[in-house]
């Protein structure tokens, strides 16, 4: 039929138009729902002994694997082996391959040394999760798949609303092809399919979790809520940098945007944004609403299925919210200038007094030379934009004075004998 | 007195280094100059007229000998062989070098001394009475209380960019020599119903553009709740004080706009939530502090008094320094000694180094090694046993700091004014000098008898002007300097504000104008006991103010 597989592992740099016309043109010849069919063009006639298929092994991962069965069980099937995953995870995937009959199921696994490099403790989930994913899943599939003329993946046209327009065919920006049969299936196709085939469910489905990625990162979904909203749950992050986007390009990987969240030693992605003109109280999610708003919509906002925060400015009364912070995922105290100082003291009453234990963040004019007394004040994260001042917090060189005199904050701990006015700081 | 233990060495140590670094980080551009200056000021460091200005903090006045020779060391290689020391007890160089000032600063910490706080909108320096510990009308020493809010108030995370700065004066005793009704708080020792002694709080007093006398906030806050208190009081003008305006932002202006009786239940709603937390004060502290302060060992003098009637025959300069600069000891047979630093035609407060040395020398060998400075701007050896007084006397003639004229007209209040100063409008030293050439006649002095002349170069009012018995403040008028002279303020216990009488005066015509006013008072007086403050409240402005512009 078409011949549009070069030889593999020779990539031309430049898309040929012809070649990008052709896959445009396979997009029109499937039945949108024929997932079998798209796949069994991609393995015996674009892509012959050149492609990949790629299983997360996750909630819906078993209708793919299906097909696969269907059109040959003998086609190498990829799983990623983050070394994070459920236990339940790794039964499925012995499952499924005995249910299916699948023979050639090859687990990835990261990289040794970027692991000892990079994650010694384990814990890059936690303070980096661009990072974490890169080298666990970004890193060894690239290694794979560069060898493929193309893969196949799970994706879904429903999952998130990035995906609303995904095609069966994607021509990638270095020159592969990227198959998607189930992009047009919906939750309830999944679900019909699954039951016709009578394939098992991953046995964190029926416990909440629609979407299953490693174990840190993957929380349960709430009723109503986006099916993908438990993976990075509190993080801007929505793809873990392994999928190319719709136009062929490499989607560009979390870990190259502005990390500017400092938080727990580390800068992050910042899952939040500010309020805008024009936001709903009732529906927002990972916003900051800015106290006023939050008194004007309360009822609105409590019952705001979604994640939010609480924006905190200068002249704002923290008494009137003291009942409701526990419904916020952070509190942001707002600095407009450094030598405002009045989030000093609604920082402490939010901490101290008012006993939140959530994230309670510095925003603005938030510079070096105020972040130790922000910090004792209670403020555990910071929004920092000011070059100096990141690069100090990077490397650890924030220059502060150690010792306190006074009694602040709920952490600082007494010094030697004495009991009442010096403190240190923890671990100083 | 207070010595630092390893905890206010390191802190000290730790403060330097980041100052250093801060330093370092303006050099290399990392720092705009917005950035750096709140920084810069709360290290004491400010950019003046013709140089960097350093002011070092003094606390509550008290200094050991040790300490004003390295103040003198400094003033001789960093600066130009004096120092001045400020009405709020602290000391300022004038010209010292940027590059020298990690030095200066390192030579400081090593004899347990600092510039932190002493500028920028923070808690300042505590000021009290100079006369602390020592003198014979206290209920209470004032310095233990001090040096816990001292390090209460040292890098105080919550008040470190409060609406604007913030000064806290107390006094132990019911004659008030620090001004506390003109502080954001005065405290002044007090004792409740059951004996008990405790602190009544004043808050919203200052100078500056806008004149308050303090209001009473709380008639009696017991020590062990001082501190939850003072965080409470602070907190609300933290959180409510004006920051809109630079000129209306001190708690001044808060209480006046808001008045006293709604900030009192605004702190009591705070104090509620303060009070028997984390800031109690421990009774073993306050005595862990007070063992600092304990009383020097005294010896046993059969001599207790000294003839001053006598003196003034034999030696007419000697006993009109007795007469003036002594003060009543708490312990029989010493007395505390008020080295003035109003010479006349001299800058006041200024001292050079070797008189630094001096008065260090005398404070060791004659005042148990301690010295205090006072806000009105001269020296104290606070303990001096009565039969040493003429060997003290007869060093300080020597170093030409013998003046007998303390509480007199010429022992004048003055900002650095003009010749030193950025903000200021007219010059103030010069006048200072021309007034205290004009009456300097021992004679003519005590004549006058107490009167207090304070003079401020600008609205700012750092000489105090609206507080002096007579107060003299210079304006700039279409590129004249003119002064304007007030008449009738007291910075006591009996706290008033001067009132203005009419039109300023051109720099020449003001030493004719404050005699015509002092001329009106001997006139007019009843007695030479009644000094001219107590002539002036019983006068009333008329009669002054005929004296100053005639009759028309």
């Amino acid at each position: 039929m078409l011949d549009l597989a070069t030889a593999p592992g020779v990539r031309a740099h430049k898309p040929d138009k012809l070649r990008e016309l052709g896959i445009m043109s396979l997009n029109g010849m499937f039945d949108e729902m024929d997932g079998v069919a798209v796949l069994r063009q991609a393995v015996e006639e674009l892509l012959v002994d050149d492609v990949a298929i790629v299983s997360s092994f996750g909630a819906d991962s078993s209708v793919l694997l299906h097909m696969v069965s269907e059109v040959n069980k003998d086609l190498p099937v990829y799983f990623l082996e983050t070394g994070k995953h459920f236990p339940e995870t790794l039964d499925y995937v012995e499952t499924l391959k005995r249910q299916l009959g699948l023979t050639n199921v090859i687990a990835l696994h990261p990289d040794a040394k970027d692991i000892e490099r990079f994650d010694p403790k384990g814990d890059l989930w936690e303070t980096d999760p661009d990072s974490c994913c890169h080298i666990r899943k970004t890193e060894p599939l690239d290694a794979t798949v560069s060898g493929f003329g193309g893969w196949v993946t799970g994706r879904k046209r429903f999952q998130t609303a990035e995906r609303g327009v995904l095609p069966h065919f994607e021509l990638t920006s270095d020159d592969r092809i990227k198959v998607n049969p189930l992009a047009y299936f919906s939750d309830a196709d999944i679900t019909t399919y699954k039951l016709k085939y009578g394939l098992p469910e991953h046995p964190l489905y029926n416990k909440g979790y629609k979407s299953i990625g490693c174990a840190p990162c993957t929380s349960v979904v709430a009723e109503g809520e986006d099916p993908r909203a438990g993976r990075w749950r509190g993080l801007n992050k929505k793809e873990c940098g392994i999928h190319f986007d719709f136009n062929g390009a490499i989607a560009k990987p979390m870990a190259a945007q502005e990390l500017n969240l400092f938080k727990d030693g580390a800068f992050i992605a910042d899952p939040f944004r500010a309020w805008a003109e024009g936001d709903d109280a009732a529906s927002v999610r990972y916003t900051h609403i800015p106290l006023p708003v939050f008194l004007e919509h309360r009822e609105a906002v409590l019952a705001n299925p979604h994640p939010v925060g609480l924006l905190v400015s200068p002249g704002d009364n923290v008494e009137l919210v003291q009942g409701d912070l526990d419904r916020f995922s952070s509190i942001a105290i707002n600095f407009p200038a450094f030598g405002d100082g009045r989030g000093y003291s609604s920082a402490r009453l939010i901490a101290e007094r008012y006993g939140y234990k959530g994230e309670l963040r510095a925003v603005g004019d938030v510079l070096h030379d105020q972040i130790s007394h922000m910090r004792r004040c209670g403020m555990n994260a910071f929004v920092v934009k000011h070059e100096p001042t990141r690069k100090a917090l990077e490397e650890g060189k924030l220059a502060t004075v150690d010792l306190f005199y006074q009694p602040v904050g709920l952490t600082e701990v007494p010094v030697g004998t004495r009991p009442f006015l010096r403190r240190a700081l923890e671990n100083a | 007195m207070y010595r630092y233990d390893e905890f206010d060495a390191a802190f000290v140590k730790e403060r330097t280094a980041q100052f250093s670094d801060q330093v370092a980080r303006r050099l290399t551009g990392e720092l705009n100059e917005d950035q750096f200056r709140p920084l810069r000021l709360m290290n004491g460091l400010y950019l003046q007229l013709h140089a960097y200005m350093l002011r070092i903090a003094v606390p509550y006045g008290t200094m050991s000998s040790k300490q004003l020779r390295m103040l003198a060391r400094i003033a001789r290689d960093y600066d130009r062989g004096y120092g001045h020391f400020t009405t709020r007890q602290n000391i300022q160089f004038n010209w010292p070098k940027l590059r020298d000032i990690p030095k200066i600063l390192a030579d400081l910490a090593s004899v347990e001394m600092h510039a932190i706080q002493t500028s920028g909108n923070c808690i300042r320096n505590i000021t009290t009475d100079q006369f602390a510990g020592a003198t014979a009308d206290e209920i209470i020493d004032p310095r233990p209380v001090a040096e816990i809010l001292r390090q209460w108030s040292s890098l105080h995370p919550e008040f470190s960019y409060l609406p604007r700065k913030f000064k806290i004066a107390m006094t132990g005793s019911t004659n008030d020599r620090a001004a506390i009704r003109f502080h954001d708080i005065g405290l002044q020792a007090a004792t409740n119903a059951l004996g008990e002694i405790g602190w009544e709080v004043w808050v919203g007093g200052g100078l500056g553009r806008t004149p308050m006398i303090g209001k009473q906030i709380s008639p009696f806050v017991p020590h062990e709740h001082l501190l939850a208190y003072l965080e409470s009081i602070l907190r609300v003008y933290n959180r409510y004080g004006r920051r809109d305006n630079k000129y209306k932002a001190r708690i001044k202006i808060l209480v006046h706009e808001t008045g006293i009786d709604t900030i009192r239940e605004q702190v009591e709603e705070e104090f509620a939530h303060v009070k028997g937390g984390v800031l109690t004060l421990p009774q073993q502290e306050l005595d862990r502090i007070t063992k600092y302060f304990a009383q020097p060992d005294y010896e046993l003098v059969n001599e207790t008094t000294v003839d001053v009637a006598k003196e003034k025959i034999l030696n007419p300069p000697y006993g009109r320094w007795l007469e003036r600069n002594l003060n009543a000891h708490r312990q029989p047979g010493y007395v505390s000694v008020t080295i003035s630093l109003k010479p006349t035609g001299g800058a006041p407060g200024d001292a050079t180094d070797k008189q630094m040395e001096v008065v260090a020398d005398l404070a060791e060998r004659y005042s148990f090694d301690e010295l205090r400075v006072s806000h009105e701007q001269n020296l104290v050896l606070p303990h001096v046993r009565v039969t040493d007084l003429p060997a003290v006397y007869a060093k300080l003639v020597e170093h030409e700091l013998a003046e007998g004229n303390a509480g007199q007209i010429t022992d004048i209040i003055c900002c650095p004014g003009l010749d030193f100063c950025a903000l200021a409008n007219a010059r103030s030293i010069p006048l200072a000098q021309e007034l205290s050439r004009k009456f300097a006649s021992p004679e003519r002095q005590a004549e006058i008898g107490d009167l207090k002349i304070k003079i401020s170069g600008c609205i700012n009012a750092c000489g105090h002007h609206h507080v002096g018995h007579i107060g003299i403040l210079g304006v700039e008028k279409k590129g004249t300097e003119l002064y304007q002279i007030t008449v009738g303020g007291d910075a006591t216990e009996n706290a008033a504000i001067g009132n203005i009488l009419g039109h300023g005066f051109v720099v020449e015509d003001v030493p004719a104008a404050i005699e015509r006013l002092v001329d009106l008072y001997i006139s007019k007086r009843e007695s030479a006991d009644e000094s001219f403050i107590a002539a002036y409240r019983r006068l009333g402005d008329a009669p002054f103010k005929e004296a100053l512009y005639g009759n028309a």
